[in-house]
This record gives C-alpha cells, sequence and structure tokens, in this order.
C-alpha cells in the first residue's frame, strides 16, 4: 500500500467531486447529454423538441422544448442531485411510466459543463433563466423573454474533466453518436416532432406522426426506404402482453447488427435475452452470419420489468424472462412463416394461412387456363434444347402423355391431380396476345405462375402475372422437404430416444450440475436422461435419436451454459433441426435433376403452401420475380 | 541400391504394404514405401505413423551385396505401375542417383522421385511384456465377431479401435460405440504372466483382419505397453501403437440375470428384420418387438405412416413385451453370428438384450434398447 493512502484519513469528498464522478457513470459522451436532456423534455410531455448542436455537441448542446416547463423556484433544486418530480417514493418505480427516474441527470451534465437553464412554467406569466458558473455555483433565476417550456443550454462539456475531453472523437463521430441518440427517440415517441441541427444546418426534420403512414414516413425517413419496403407487420396483443413494429424480410439483412431497435414500454433496450429471441425466430431463415433489422415495441406491465438495472438504462430485468423470450420468439416465428409467395402483398399472417389454400383450389377448378406460349428457341447449349423440346412434346395438345407428378409427400395428391388434368389442356398459341393472356393470368394465376421450363437444369422458369418468375429448384424444394420434416418432427410429442450403453461422462462445476439438476425435465423432454449420483460428474444415460454421432458432451454442456447465462437454451433444438436441414437437403432434387412441366408446376404449388418458402433452409432465395417493367427496360421497350 | 524381381512376386506384398498409406499426406515422406534390399532379401514397409505393415520377399538372381541398400519411393505411383505392367513382366529396380530411381520391365521406363531412407519413420521398439502364440482362424473370428461395434471417430478415443484383455483363463476381445457391444472370447493360457488389457485403434484392426487367413498356422503376438506387434508369417508383419487410454468396464453392462429368453433360427430373424427395416425411419431406423408366448411381433413405421409388419415363430414362454431397437444394429450382430439358432435375453423394455448363439458362451451381443 502506498505511504499517501495509508496516512490519509477518512472524509467526505466534495460535492463537485462527487458529483463528476457520478457523471461519469451518466455523460459519457455529448450523445448522453442529448439521450438525458431530450428524455426530460419527453417526460414534460413536450410535442416539438429541437436540438441544436455545434461542433458535435462539444461547443453547444441545446434542446428546446414546449413541454410543461418548471416552476420558478424549482429552478435550482432541479440541478441538485437526487431531485426529480417523476417519482415521489420506490413504489413508484414499479409503475414507472416516465424514461427518467434517478434525478440526477442535470446535476452530473452541470457538474461537467456550464450550463444554461431557461424556463417557462405553463402556469406561469414569463420564463427565467439560470446559470451556473465555473465554480459551480448558482446565479439567481431572472426574468426573461420565452415561449412556454424549457430550454438547456450546455456549453463547453468536459471543461473541467480534462481526461474524459481527450477521450472524445472528432465532431463528426460525436455528431453521429448524437443522430443515433435522436433517431432512437424519434422510434420510440411517434406523436413527438423533432428536428436537429447541426453547426447552424438543419439536418433531420420530423413532423409529429399521428397516422400510421406518417409513421411509416418516419421510419423510412430513420431506417431507409429500402427497410420498409422489405418490412414485416408486427402486431401481436395478449393481455399482458403486446409487440408490434416492423421487422425486416429474411433476404433483406445486414452484416452488422446496427439496426436493430427494441422498445419496452417507449425505452430503447438492448438486452442480451430479447436479442437471443430475435436470432432464435430467424433461425433458419437468415444466411450465414447476416443480422436481421428490426423496429419493435414491446408492451408490458411495467410491474414486471426492472430497469433500475444501470444508470443508463439499457439493460432490463424481466419478473417472467422465460415468458418474454418465448412470447417474442413465437410471435415473430409466425409472422416470419408467412414469407411464402403470395398473390396479394398482404402480410398479415391470419389472413394467408386461412385463405390462401381454398383459393388456389377454388381457382384451379372453376377455369380452364390457357396457357399462351412463346417458344422462340435460341439453344445456346445443348441442355436447354433438350429441355424445351421436351417441353414440346409435353405442351402438344395430345396431352394424355402427361403423368401425373409423383412428388413424394405430395400435399393433397387428389388436388395435384385435378390440377394437372386442368394444365394439360393449353392452347398453344403465340403470344403477344396480350388481352387474352391478361384475362388469363387476372382468373387464375397463381402467385408464383405456371412453368415455362427448366434453365441449365438449375432453374425452373415461370411466367405469373406480373412478368418472369425464376426459381431455383434445389433451394426450393429442400425448404418444402425441411418443412415437411419438422412438421413430423414437431407434431411427434417425444424424440425417439437411444439409451446409452457406455454413459457419455462430463465433469461439470457445482453450478453446472445444480443447474441440469434444475432443468431436468426440460432435458427430459427433448430426450435426455441424467445421473446425478456423482457429485463431479454428470453422467447422461440417455439422448435423443436424432443426435446420434454428434458431439453430445459439448452439447450438453453449451446448453448449461446457456440456461446459466439467460435463463433459456435452444442449442437442442437447433442442432435437431440442423440435422433435419441435411437430411432434406440429401433428398432434394438436385441440380440437373431433369424435371417436366407438370412436375415443376407441383413444386411451385408447394412452395405457394410452404411457410417460409420464399428462402431456402440456408436464408438464400428461392425465388425472383423479373416484371414486365424490368425485362421492358432491357429491351428499352416504350422509351 | 538395385534389384531384379517379377511382378508376381511383388504385386501382392506391395499391395499388402500400401494399404496403410493414405495418399494424401502434409508429411511429404509419409506418402512413400519404404524398400530395402540385404542379403538378398527385398524389405517393404509402409506406416501411417501409427500403423506399420513389414514384408519381406526373398530375391531370386544374387546380385551381390554392392547392390544392397534401403530408399523410399512414392508407394501410390510405385504400386500402380507395378500393378499395371503385364502378367509375367520381370521388373529392374535401380537407384539412379540420390533422388531419383528408375524402374525398367522390357520396353517400359519409370523415373520415380524418391527421398532417403533415413527419414522415414522407424518401427517402434518392443520391450515385449506379453508375447504369445495364436491361430489365424481364431483371431479372424474374434475379430469377425466383433469389429463391427467399434465407433467411428468418437471424442472418447478409447472406443474407437478393439480391446484385447487377456484374462487368466482367456482371451476377450471387445468393441462398443456406446450403444451397442460385442464380445467373443477365447481359451486361452496365460501361464502365470500378468493379466493385461490393450486398446488397437480401428485402422489396425481393419488392416488386420484383412490379412489374417483361415487357417491352423499360427501367429506370433508381442506388446508392451504402448505397441503391438503381430508377426503374421515368416514374411508378413503388422505393428500399431496402442490407444491409450482405459476401456470401459464392459462386463459390468452385461446384462444380469435376464429371464426373458427368445430362441429363433438367425436366418429367419434376419431376413424379417431386413424387410421390416424397409419402412422404419430411413435415417433413425427405429422397429419394435412384441413379445407374446412363442410368438415374436416386429412393426415398423416411417413418418409418412407407412407400416411394416412381421410375425415369427419362436420358442418363448416368458411374459408379453414391447421394446424398440435401432434395427441397424440388430443386424449387424445377427451377420456375425455363426450359428443357425440365436438366443436373445431380454429383461424388460428399458434394459439392454443380450443375444448369444444358442448354446454358446463364448460370443456376447448387447444392445440397449430405443424408446420410440
Amino acid at each position: 500500500m502506498p505511504y499517501a493512502i495509508r496516512n490519509s484519513h477518512i472524509q467526505h469528498l466534495p460535492t463537485l467531486v462527487a458529483n463528476q464522478i457520478a457523471a461519469g457513470e451518466v455523460v459519457e459522451r455529448p450523445a448522453s447529454v442529448v439521450k438525458e436532456l431530450l428524455e426530460n423534455s419527453l417526460d414534460a410531455g413536450a410535442t416539438e423538441v429541437e436540438i441544436e448542436i455545434e461542433k458535435g455537441g462539444i461547443n453547444l448542446i441545446r434542446v428546446r422544448d414546449n413541454g410543461c416547463g418548471i416552476r420558478v423556484n424549482e429552478l435550482a433544486l432541479a440541478l441538485n442531485r437526487h431531485t426529480t418530480s417523476k417519482i415521489k417514493c420506490i413504489e413508484d418505480l414499479e409503475s414507472l411510466s416516465s424514461l427518467g427516474f434517478r434525478g440526477e441527470a442535470l446535476a452530473s451534465i452541470a457538474a461537467v459543463a456550464r450550463l444554461t437553464l431557461i424556463s417557462h412554467f405553463h402556469e406561469a406569466n414569463t420564463g427565467y433563466t439560470l446559470q451556473i458558473n465555473d465554480i459551480q455555483e448558482m446565479s439567481e433565476p431572472v426574468p426573461i423573454a420565452s415561449p412556454v417550456g424549457t430550454c438547456i443550454e450546455v456549453h463547453e462539456l468536459f471543461y473541467n474533466t480534462p481526461a474524459r475531453r481527450r477521450f472524445l472523437r472528432t465532431p463528426q463521430t460525436e455528431f453521429n453518436h448524437i443522430q443515433e441518440t435522436v433517431k432512437k427517440l424519434a422510434l420510440s415517441c411517434f406523436n413527438v416532432g423533432f428536428s436537429l441541427k447541426h453547426n447552424r444546418k438543419v439536418l433531420t426534420s420530423l413532423p409529429p406522426a399521428t397516422t400510421e403512414s406518417l409513421q411509416q414516413q418516419r421510419i423510412a425517413k430513420l431506417c431507409g426506404q429500402e427497410f420498409l419496403e422489405h418490412t414485416l407487420d408486427v402486431h401481436e396483443d395478449r393481455e399482458a402482453l403486446q409487440l408490434h413494429g416492423w421487422i425486416s424480410m429474411p433476404t433483406y439483412s445486414r452484416s452488422q447488427a446496427n439496426m436493430q431497435y427494441f422498445f419496452l414500454n417507449g425505452r430503447f433496450i438492448r438486452d442480451k435475452l430479447i436479442n437471443h429471441a430475435v436470432r432464435q425466430a430467424y433461425r433458419d431463415v437468415l444466411y450465414r452470419d447476416r443480422h436481421a433489422c428490426y423496429v419493435l415495441y414491446l408492451t408490458l406491465d411495467p410491474k414486471l420489468v426492472d430497469v433500475n438495472v444501470h444508470p443508463t438504462k439499457h439493460e432490463v430485468r424481466f419478473a417472467e424472462s422465460e415468458q418474454v423470450h418465448h412470447f417474442i420468439v413465437a410471435t415473430l416465428q409466425r409472422h416470419l412463416a408467412t414469407t411464402m409467395p403470395k398473390t396479394e402483398e398482404n402480410t398479415q399472417p391470419q389472413s394467408i394461412v386461412a385463405t390462401e389454400p381454398e383459393k388456389i383450389t377454388k381457382n384451379t377448378e372453376s377455369t380452364l387456363p390457357s396457357l399462351t406460349y412463346h417458344i422462340q428457341p435460341k439453344p445456346t447449349r445443348s441442355a436447354v434444347q433438350e429441355t424445351l423440346q421436351t417441353y414440346q412434346t409435353l405442351a402438344a395438345p395430345n396431352s394424355s402423355k402427361i403423368t401425373v407428378p409423383q412428388v413424394s409427400n405430395a400435399f393433397e395428391s387428389e388436388k395435384t391431380e385435378n390440377f394437372t388434368e386442368k394444365i394439360t389442356v393449353p392452347q398453344v398459341s403465340n403470344a403477344f396476345e396480350s388481352e387474352k393472356t391478361e384475362n388469363f393470368t387476372e382468373a387464375i394465376m397463381p402467385p408464383l405462375g405456371y412453368a415455362l421450363g427448366q434453365l441449365l437444369g438449375i432453374y425452373i422458369l415461370a411466367e405469373n402475372k406480373k412478368g418472369l418468375v425464376l426459381v431455383d429448384m434445389h433451394a426450393a424444394h429442400e425448404r418444402i422437404t425441411y418443412e415437411q420434416l419438422k412438421v413430423v418432427w414437431q407434431t411427434k410429442k417425444n424424440n425417439d430416444v437411444q439409451q446409452l450403453l457406455v454413459p457419455e461422462t462430463l465433469s461439470l462445476n457445482d453450478q453446472e450440475i445444480a443447474t441440469a439438476k434444475q432443468y431436468e425435465t426440460f432435458f427430459k423432454r427433448l430426450g435426455f436422461k441424467f445421473d446425478f449420483s456423482d457429485k463431479k460428474h454428470l453422467l447422461i444415460l440417455e439422448v435423443p435419436n436424432v443426435l446420434q454421432k454428434t458431439n453430445i458432451g459439448t452439447l450438453v454442456q453449451d446448453v448449461l451454459a446457456d440456461l446459466i447465462y439467460l435463463g433459456v437454451s435452444d442449442r437442442i433444438e437447433e442442432q435437431i433441426l440442423t440435422k433435419l436441414a441435411s437430411i432434406a437437403c440429401h433428398r432434394s432434387v438436385r441440380a440437373n435433376h431433369q424435371l417436366n412441366l407438370a412436375e415443376m408446376n407441383n413444386l411451385l404449388r408447394q412452395m405457394e403452401h410452404t411457410e417460409r418458402s420464399n428462402q431456402c433452409n440456408h436464408g438464400r432465395p428461392t425465388w425472383i420475380q423479373l416484371t414486365q417493367k424490368e425485362l421492358d427496360a432491357l429491351f428499352m421497350r416504350g422509351k | 541400391m538395385y534389384f531384379e524381381i517379377t511382378r508376381k512376386e511383388l504385386t501382392n506384398p506391395l499391395k499388402a504394404v500400401v494399404s496403410t498409406i493414405e495418399s494424401k499426406q502434409t508429411l511429404p515422406i509419409l506418402a512413400n514405401v519404404l524398400v530395402e534390399v540385404e542379403n538378398n532379401t527385398l524389405r517393404l514397409t509402409g506406416t501411417d505413423a501409427e500403423v506399420e505393415i513389414n514384408c519381406t520377399v526373398p530375391l531370386e538372381a544374387s546380385i551381390g551385396s554392392d547392390n544392397d541398400g534401403a530408399i523410399t519411393v512414392p508407394a501410390k505411383k510405385f504400386f500402380d505401375i507395378v500393378r499395371a505392367l503385364p502378367d509375367g513382366a520381370h521388373i529392374q529396380f535401380n537407384q539412379e542417383d540420390e533422388n531419383r530411381v528408375v524402374i525398367k520391365s522390357g520396353k517400359s521406363r519409370f523415373s520415380l522421385s524418391c527421398l532417403p531412407a533415413e527419414d522415414y519413420p522407424s518401427s517402434p521398439e518392443i520391450n515385449s511384456t506379453l508375447s504369445f502364440n495364436l491361430m489365424h482362424r481364431a483371431l479372424k473370428d474374434l475379430l469377425a465377431q466383433t469389429q463391427y461395434a467399434m465407433a467411428t471417430n468418437d471424442v472418447r478415443y478409447y472406443l474407437n479401435g478393439v480391446c484385447f484383455d487377456f484374462l487368466e483363463d482367456k482371451l476377450a476381445v471387445v468393441a462398443t460405440d456406446g450403444h451397442r457391444l460385442a464380445l467373443a472370447t477365447e481359451a486361452f493360457d496365460l501361464a502365470g504372466k500378468e493379466t493385461m488389457q490393450v486398446i488397437v485403434p480401428r485402422k489396425a484392426i481393419i488392416e488386420l483382419s484383412r490379412m489374417l487367413e483361415n487357417s491352423d498356422d499360427s501367429l506370433e503376438i508381442s506388446m508392451d505397453a504402448n505397441h503391438i506387434k503381430i508377426v503374421l508369417s515368416d514374411r508378413l508383419t503388422l505393428a500399431s501403437k496402442l490407444i491409450d487410454g482405459s476401456f470401459p468396464d464392459y462386463w459390468g453392462v452385461l446384462p444380469v440375470n435376464p429371464n426373458r429368453i427368445v430362441t429363433t433360427q438367425t436366418g429367419e430373424l434376419k431376413q424379417a428384420l431386413t424387410r421390416t427395416s424397409i419402412l422404419s425411419n430411413e435415417k433413425f431406423k427405429g422397429i419394435r418387438f412384441a413379445l407374446s408366448l412363442n410368438n415374436m411381433v416386429i412393426t415398423s413405421r416411417n413418418p409418412e405412416q407407412e407400416e411394416a409388419e412381421e410375425n415369427l415363430m419362436v420358442e418363448y414362454n416368458g411374459e408379453e413385451m414391447e421394446i424398440g431397437f435401432n434395427v441397424t444394429y440388430l443386424l449387424d450382430a445377427l451377420s456375425v453370428m455363426t450359428t443357425k439358432e440365436v438366443t436373445l435375453h431380454f429383461i424388460d423394455t428399458n434394459s439392454s438384450l443380450l443375444i448369444t448363439p444358442k448354446d454358446l458362451e463364448d460370443v456376447k451381443m448387447v444392445i440397449m434398447p430405443m424408446r420410440l
């Protein structure tokens, strides 16, 4: 121990030093100041907030709102530590509806910057201003002309804490952080207008968004138009929990997890439980290490969540974390299941599931399709020529040749049969009879249309209402087979279990053993049986049959780690699904597998009935649309 | 170094040796075969640094001791050349300089790169702690009845091989992959020496069972704590490292006093299982036995809800019971049964099944059930 410490006395720290230390937690960089001030404005019921920044917030941060303002006699008090109007007793914390509650934001900011406070209380006649000078002394409130509301100016941030000041980045970087902060709050409060100025230039101006279309405009402004175009609306209302917002389609993903906004009761949070839930929901639809984008709002009883975990309030604790986790996973999975070819741009899951199959059955029965083909064989490769020849013979009027496709495990073979009977009476006529084509397409065209032929032994070409559809045959079939296997697996109550002759022995620590015991029923449901007779070791007596030949020991250890860290784990399911996916892959048609038209059409119909069929098991898209417009553009038609 | 030999004499020894050598190697010399000439004898050695096979061939033509020497050449290429030569071909093998070997035969000429023999991994020295003789046929049978149950690439490395347990009055050969176990014993007199248990790695077992013959010839086995050496004949030797680990207590997993005994024809049961397996889940192969008086029903069902059912007349007078198994394990065990009839010893739905040849005690197969 250094001599100096050994001989010094214990004493109270001066208030300024205490405040500066405390400020270290709350005020990390200019963006944290902006966050605290904006939260105060929003808690004051403001409907318009102006933010002015100079030099990345290092020179000046000014936040002006039209909220309720502060009474003149409370101005000085507001700058003290542990003073707030948001809660009065600890019970208030349990049903918190404001963003702030700790009562230390202003005091912390004042400790590390020069602060000017102007406020006009809504019941008072005039506004007052108050300043804190260098030696932390407050001036007396002076009347000043000001609109109702509060304006706080923060000059020269960290002027008295050079260590912090050294760690500031360039003004542009700091401003980017501020922008991100404003973005988060703007996403959480649609009814408030925001304007953000940097160096006297208005960079963001967001009017209050009260209607749905205005809200979408705001999302487009903040997250980009492209995000909005590739989202699924989420809306789920349970008694205790409500989740709504937007999530990205699996085919629209990012390499970084940076467009993920989760709001809990209007507060932005970054929580590992939530992250895990979202990742799990996107498990088998996202490509490799890509990340989903989302703006989600979860509402639940404030009593069931503790936000007082960290001063910045980014972390929370849920009373019923498992339930919240399950709710988010189930909701998102249900919405993601709707990523399949559809007739209309309808993303409401309920309606799709209910009506789609009927619609298709009815359609195929009601009308006789008169397929119009336009065959101009211009073979560049022999394979294509062959395909086209097969196709020509198949499409010939004496269609009796066409056999019912023998696709194993077809959905309902009867329906398929009906469908093929009808489809095999095509009138081969010349294309460009647009009228006829249109009539036909409008009447019965299923979302993916009808197959025209096979390309390179890999792709199926099909024509639908909008134009050309290209389907990756293997990817599509893989997803269909996978979903069928999944259904079989999920409907089975218990996994098949293989008992072990020689138990697997894991040496674990006390905590892991205790966790394994605690979650014994969880493991049992999945097909594991443990023996705890040894204090230091866990014996695995039974394993799910599906997981044979996988490294069971590592898996169980990883699952235990998850359970300790998160309280939930989906690794076992994940492993099982991976196994199923690889089975599906081997069972699916491969490239260069020649399909006839009936088989191709059947595949397209199956895709329309298969959940998540817009992407394969690995998250790659299964089909793309080339619209007539896009095709016309290629040939400069109509220009 | 120089020698001459006929293709016929060279092919088989070379084939035996080359089989241990992995063609894909990070260490180039391990893809080579060691060729040595000494005292009018040709000696070929192949190794993958774990298993080594060594074969000698006497040379006919007297070539003189000044042609003695040792060199390594690419194994696969050398063997392919020899194999592709015409039947009665006469081969001349000549080392021209430090890194070139020329093989001539009639009008063909091949020049191969070579590496010095000193760099070749040397054979393990065995300070034999135990050595004994055994008949080819006996070892071949022991391995045939057990090796199918070895694990492949299991993290429990000690399961990736066959355990030889030298007990006082018998030799027990046993293999398990953690799901099933195969045990075969042979009367054996340890003659007062210390008992010993060794695990021979999978690759050595596979090579060994390929080289064993169905004859009454004797072979000599010697081993120490880390190595085993098997002299199959005066020309052919296999040496291998041993797996360092302790094999699970296999006596402990044998069912104790099974009381539900089924006796049936091996062939009939096997055929019924083969048919039933067609409609079991193609990946996980579950089937179900239902036992009743002198009757056994085997059923299977796949995810497409297709079903198979086989009725089999058996000798059984125990209580009725049902139990599930992985049919692959059952078929593996039955395939190596040599007797016409087998006995299945059950305890209950959750306990392991013991299969033995009827009235024989020296072969035991244990299979854990599956809950379907």
